[in-house]
């Protein structure tokens, strides 16, 4: 077998998930950031406002009307204006990321000034009335008769499918934007700034909070004891793959995507194009996931917000996918239950989803040197042995960016002045501008990666054909009803 | 230059039958997992989350 030819193949499919060392590096540069976005929001606590240019998207049907500034200091400013600033701030900051990564500035910029167009056009887009006005006061208020009631997070939708269409339709133009197209270092920007949103939450209800990370350990148990163990077993007896493809491909499936198969591929010594096809499938899996299960969720588990935002963060495989699909099913589900009449808290279902998914997350090292060790002591026995350090090298490093910042957050919100404490949603919200955009640039990427040809050329059936009777056979379904029993009968608190 | 098709590679892998050092992960993954989950479930009703 000609192993350049396939990592060519490879490679052109998934170029970033086949830089499997500057992995740990952007997770570093994740971190700098979105330790930068959260330190710059603080500032608003001592009435420094640094961060009040950035744009924010209103529902509207003129779009004249759509943008503004976030703080009311800056109105004078405008929406384009704010929207320039942010494309501005945005490009600075990551070029020099990139340049600290060793990538190419002057291509990085020229493409990212594309994809910030089209993903944050397409969040635009999202906001119309149209598509996004949900409560019959909300149409009123537009003068229009009726609407997809998707919430302005259908932009995100909006992203996903901008960025499939470009994948498939466009090719060329899809590959000239790959130097921008980097959705794990988005997310995980997000993530960590996400830890003060998922902080002041959890400061609102403390109970509620810690009923969550109970209920997180038996995320972990069904991921990586019971998820793992079966795909396992699917993968070698009955679809006879060996164990360098089985083990990265039930840690893509079972626990965390991307982040879970390149970790299993590096600790059994897999070649590095099998983790990197088993990512291509699960971030098309994980696309294909967010597009439907959200509105399952709605339909079906409205009632029970909290079963759907772990059910949620239990099924989609990728860090990404999983917390802005959280997202989507939280503004569904808010929408439906608030046309019903009960008006819940936002923050709690999303919440609920990124708890269990960094939960998960924390043991992707713990689970890849347990991997290394049998493989390296049992199955591959040579003068290797695995050793400590690999829990920290595979240790996915943003997520100490979120417990961070979310434990700065909680410190800020209970353990200081009622003053600050007031203060800090406010500041937290100023940051979560931010976290929204690196979400819409996270689906956009995502979208652009998932070249449904190439990889169905490249022979994914069989790969496909696990993921499919392992994902619909009893993934979403355990991972139900774990949720079911966990999680039902916990209600979101009601909004004042 | 000529695309190698990965079903090509998956059909000329040769079977490598379960050791027992793998059913071993298996099945005490899996046990253990259900071993877990159910004590959990059980000290779930003994905390139930307050609102």
């Amino acid at each position: 077998m000609n192993r350049i030819a396939i990592m060519s193949n490879v490679s052109a499919a998934a170029p970033q998930a086949a830089e499997l060392k500057s992995q740990l590096t952007e997770d570093w540069l994740a971190v700098v950031i979105g330790l930068l976005v959260f330190a710059l929001a603080l500032f608003s606590l001592g009435g420094t406002d640094l961060l009040g240019w950035a744009v924010t998207t209103s529902v509207y049907t003129d779009i004249g009307k759509a943008l503004a500034p976030f703080a009311k200091a800056y109105a004078n400013i405008g929406g384009l204006g704010a929207l320039v600033a942010t494309y501005v701030a945005l490009l600075v900051v990551l070029s020099a990321g990139v340049a600290a990564l060793g990538g190419n500035v002057r291509k990085f910029a020229l493409a990212f000034t594309i994809v910030f167009a089209i993903a944050y056009g397409s969040w635009i887009v999202g906001s119309y009335a149209y598509i996004a006005a949900v409560t019959p006061a909300e149409l009123q208020r537009f003068g229009i008769s009726w609407s997809l009631k998707l919430t302005n997070e259908a932009g995100f939708i909006v992203a996903l499918l901008a960025g499939i269409v470009i994948a498939n339709f466009f090719p060329r133009f899809a590959e000239w934007l790959k130097e921008a197209i980097r959705p794990e270092l988005y997310i995980k920007i997000a993530i960590v700034i996400l830890g003060a949103t998922v902080a002041v939450t959890a400061a609102g209800r403390l109970n509620l909070a810690s009923s969550l990370l109970i209920r997180g350990v038996a995320a972990i148990i069904e991921a990586y004891l019971i998820y793992w163990a079966v795909v396992y077993f699917v993968a070698r007896k009955w679809f006879g793959f060996s164990r360098e493809w089985s083990a990265p491909l039930a840690s893509g499936i079972s626990i965390c995507g991307v982040a879970a198969a390149i970790a299993t591929g590096g600790a059994i010594r897999a070649r590095p194009a099998v983790p990197v096809l088993v990512s291509s499938l699960v971030v098309i899996f994980a696309v294909v996931e967010v597009l439907i299960l959200p509105f399952l969720a709605q339909a079906f588990l409205w009632h029970e917000p909290l079963v759907a935002g772990a059910w949620i963060g239990l099924a989609i495989k990728t860090d990404g996918a999983a917390v802005a699909g959280g997202g989507i099913t939280e503004s569904l589900i808010l929408a439906k239950a608030a046309s019903e009449g009960i008006r819940y808290q936002p923050g709690w279902i999303i919440a609920t989803t990124t708890t269990v998914k960094i939960f998960i997350d924390i043991f992707i090292g713990i689970w890849a040197f347990v991997l290394g060790y049998i493989w390296t002591n049992h199955i591959n026995r040579g003068p290797d042995k695995a050793r400590a350090a690999e829990i920290w090298q595979r240790f996915p490093k943003f997520i100490l960016g979120f417990l961070l910042v979310f434990a700065i957050s909680l410190w800020l919100a209970l353990g200081t002045t009622p003053e600050i404490a007031k203060a800090l949603p406010s500041a937290a919200g100023e940051a979560n501008i931010f976290r929204v955009i690196f979400f819409i640039l996270t689906f956009f990427s995502i979208g652009v990666l998932s070249d449904f040809r190439k990889l169905w050329q490249q022979g994914f059936g069989k790969l496909a054909a696990v993921y499919v009777i392992s994902l619909f056979g009893f993934v979403i379904w355990v991972g139900l009803l774990i949720s079911w029993i966990f999680f039902s009968g916990i209600k979101p608190p009601l909004a004042s | 230059m000529s695309e190698t098709k990965q079903n090509e590679v998956f059909a000329a892998q040769e079977f490598e039958p379960l050791l027992p050092i793998e059913k071993k992960l298996i099945g005490w993954s899996f046990g253990l997992g259900i071993f877990l989950l159910v004590v959990l479930a059980i000290a779930n009703q003994y905390l139930p989350a307050n609102l």
